[in-house]
């Protein structure tokens, strides 16, 4: 039970973007177009995934036992830098032409704060190494659902003469506003079912 | 030419404000900024990380090498941000579970490494402390600014300790602001006002100068 | 460019259908609905549904003037909006709430995106559910019991869906009431039969495709019948819970917004079955007693991916081919 409520609650309910306000420069940034929010979902739900799974089994088998929890923020966000040049180096071997689509934005995950965010979220609710990883997931997936929304909705904008008032920022920020409000509505969704 | 480092301090309130003009640093706008306490005690936070990461990498900016100069940037800022958490976690230990984990969060605050990489890696010392107090200052003041609407909208009166104005609500107060939608139309919003006044401001001084 | 803005396949075929055509007849069928809300509610809902037009109209305006575009509000789509707000709310709500609710649903998710035809989302139903995360107690708590013209009492009653979902207190209506509209709910929502006239006088103009309602309230239908008691599969109440809420008036007259719903037609069955599933997924197990008003919302926000997936074909492409070929 405690899976399926980890997974609807990653993606639905308390979807990082809209609900818990994370890793929101990325949303805005990559999400001009489909196919770029589509490569980048794919490197967060990848890094996410396994960033949980290591950075858990550090909590476990090094922090918590030597007393260090102290040093957990640096260590993580070590891990987290290290792990993403790993990725980075995989993709320029083997996926030149989604490394080149992604461009800038792949270093940025280090950056992106939902890596570090769901990391520390593990922590906080005391999840082991496989509830880490799923936590990790499905965090990711709610990030990926989100964006892939938005670019489907900013897609179109192309067609429309923006002020410059509002171009950027301002018109993605009150859309995610929309948006978010649309994503109330899975608001204690299975609550009666999980509590 | 030398430059002034009281235009350094200055400039990140309006010129550089990285909330409005830079726009970096989205996600602990959005999430601290429900009460006026929270934004001013994460501001608080956040100057003293810029602070210490800026003079920091500015004193080591001849000794590291360009190639790893990332993870010591990550370094500078991870050291003072351990030392804002365990200190508000021994001192404000209420403050630290509202904050929850954007404390932490603020080692990857891209206002931060952006400062790093953009000024204090190219600085001298004095220049880069008065760019992270100012920068560092502009974004309390975002912070400060964009709670105390949401506050005010979402509860009728702003709290800060015992003190309340206006004492009871005179309206009946829209709770969505609090919430995470309330957030993101209220930033937008008020990103839209600003673009439009400094439009108009822009275009008045052209004119003038013509 | 432009090839962007061709959805359909040719041939097209030029009519004399105009925008404020479309929108005026919307609004006939809108009225069943809102003599039905005041038969039921009285006077003081025709007082909500005034506030939240003007409101509309006067925001669309009062914008289109500020940022100096034209001045659209004779296409009646701020009316639409202001009347689909008002059967959206509650009979006992203060009358600030409509304009507020208006005023957002016509500046925040209309105007800043360009006006009519760049919202990405239906505006009536965000203001609803801004005003529902503003103010959620006056929304889900000022009900009136129905009463001829005018003879509302001052106590609030549950909604059926409320006492469907447990809430203590309440009474189930009989089929024939809830047919007619004498049951407590929103204003525009209670009469199936009032907002049937209008949904079956837009078919029959052919403003709105039926694929978006059939298919709403067919699913919600079957997934009532098979999920809707706990416990036990294939008892549900589905005809209870079809007549309920507001469902058909969201089938007929929100879900089938031409900006916010797929062009194809098998994306329209798509959107419709896709609010139909999260209806009752909100309805069954969420956190409010009605989930219409957010499955069409949410399906608004994959409405742009419905379309890419379903992008069609272009008539006798192949010809386009061997011309290229020759050139």
């Amino acid at each position: 039970m405690e899976i399926i409520a980890i997974i609807l609650g990653g993606v639905l309910i308390n979807n990082f973007v809209f609900m818990q306000y994370l890793g929101l420069c990325p949303f805005v940034g990559v999400s001009r177009q489909l196919e770029t929010a589509l490569g980048m979902s794919g490197a967060v739900v990848f890094v996410m995934t396994m960033a949980s799974a290591v950075t858990a089994a550090l909590e476990i088998y090094v922090l918590a036992p030597l007393g260090l929890g102290y040093l957990r923020t640096i260590a993580y966000i070590l891990v987290i830098a290290s792990f993403v040049q790993l990725v980075e180096i995989f993709m320029k071997k083997a996926a030149p032409g989604l490394y080149k689509a992604l461009g800038i934005y792949l270093p940025l995950i280090t950056t992106n704060c939902a890596v570090l965010g769901v990391t520390m979220l593990n922590v906080r609710r005391s999840y082991g190494i496989l509830l880490s990883t799923l936590n990790g997931l499905a965090g990711a997936l709610g990030w990926s659902l989100a964006i892939i929304i938005f670019a489907g909705i900013r897609e179109r904008w192309r067609l429309m003469d923006i002020p410059k008032t509002l171009e950027g920022f301002p018109l993605a920020l009150i859309s995610t506003g929309l948006m978010s409000l649309a994503f109330l509505g899975f608001q204690n969704l299975f609550k009666a079912a999980f509590h | 030419m030398k430059r002034s480092v009281f235009y350094d301090f200055i400039k990140g309130f309006i010129e550089e404000n990285p909330t409005f003009r830079l726009v970096i640093g989205m996600c602990p706008t959005l999430a601290v900024t429900t009460s006026v306490v929270n934004g001013f005690w994460m501001g608080l936070s956040v100057i003293f990380v810029l602070v210490f990461a800026n003079v920091f990498v500015s004193l080591l900016r001849k000794v590291t090498p360009d190639e790893i100069r990332l993870p010591v940037f990550v370094i500078l800022i991870a050291t003072p941000v351990v030392i804002v958490e365990l200190v508000m976690k021994a001192y404000l230990p209420a403050m630290y579970e509202i904050l929850g984990i954007f404390v932490p969060l603020i080692v990857v605050n891209c206002i931060i490494i952006a400062r790093a990489e953009a000024f204090a890696f190219k600085h001298p010392v004095l220049n880069s402390f008065a760019d992270g107090l100012g920068i560092g200052s502009g974004f309390t003041a975002n912070l400060i600014l964009i709670s105390a609407i949401r506050e005010f909208l979402g509860t009728g009166q702003i709290t800060v300790g015992s003190f309340r104005f206006p004492q009871a609500p005179l309206f009946e107060p829209a709770a969505v602001m609090l919430t995470p939608p309330g957030g993101f139309i209220c930033l937008g919003l008020l990103m839209a006002i600003l673009n439009v006044l400094l439009a108009r401001r822009e275009r008045k001084m052209k004119a003038q100068a013509v | 460019m432009t090839e962007r803005l061709v959805v359909s396949p040719s041939p097209h075929w030029k009519t004399d259908k105009t925008v404020s055509g479309l929108m005026l007849d919307v609004v006939v069928a809108l009225m069943p609905a809102v003599l039905a809300s005041v038969v039921f509610f009285g006077w003081r809902a025709l007082t909500i549904i005034l506030t939240s037009v003007s409101s509309a109209v006067i925001s669309e305006a009062v914008y289109e003037k500020a940022v100096k575009r034209e001045v659209t509000i004779k296409d009646y789509s701020a009316v639409i909006t202001g009347i689909l707000l008002a059967m959206n709310m509650p009979p006992g709500v203060p009358l600030w709430m409509p304009a507020i609710g208006s005023a957002f649903a016509i500046v925040v998710a209309k105007q800043i995106f360009g006006g009519l035809g760049y919202n990405f989302v239906n505006p009536a139903l965000a203001g609803r559910a801004f005003l529902m995360a503003a103010w959620p107690l006056h929304m889900t708590r000022d009900w009136l019991a129905p009463g001829f013209f005018g003879g509302v009492d001052a106590t609030s009653s549950a909604t059926p869906l409320a006492v469907l979902k447990g809430a203590p207190g309440g009474t189930l209506p009989g089929i024939w009431d809830m047919l007619l509209g004498n049951r407590a709910g929103c204003l525009g929502e209670t009469s199936v039969i009032a907002i049937l006239m209008g949904g079956i006088y837009l078919i029959w103009k052919e403003v709105i495709d039926p694929r978006i309602p059939l298919g709403f309230i067919g699913t919600v239908f079957v997934l009532t019948w098979v999920f809707g008691k706990p416990g036990a599969l294939f008892q549900g109440n589905a005809i209870y819970h079809i007549l309920s809420g507001g469902l058909f008036l969201g089938a007929f007259f929100m879900a089938t917004d031409y900006v916010t719903s797929p062009v194809t037609s098998k994306g329209r069955l798509l959107m419709g079955i896709g609010c139909g599933v999260i209806t009752v997924l909100i309805r069954l197990w969420g956190g409010y007693p009605e989930g219409v008003s957010y499955s069409i919302l949410l399906m608004n926000l994959v409405t742009p991916l419905i379309d890419r997936a379903m992008v069609p074909r272009y008539y006798g492409w192949k010809h386009e081919a061997r011309k290229e070929k020759t050139l």
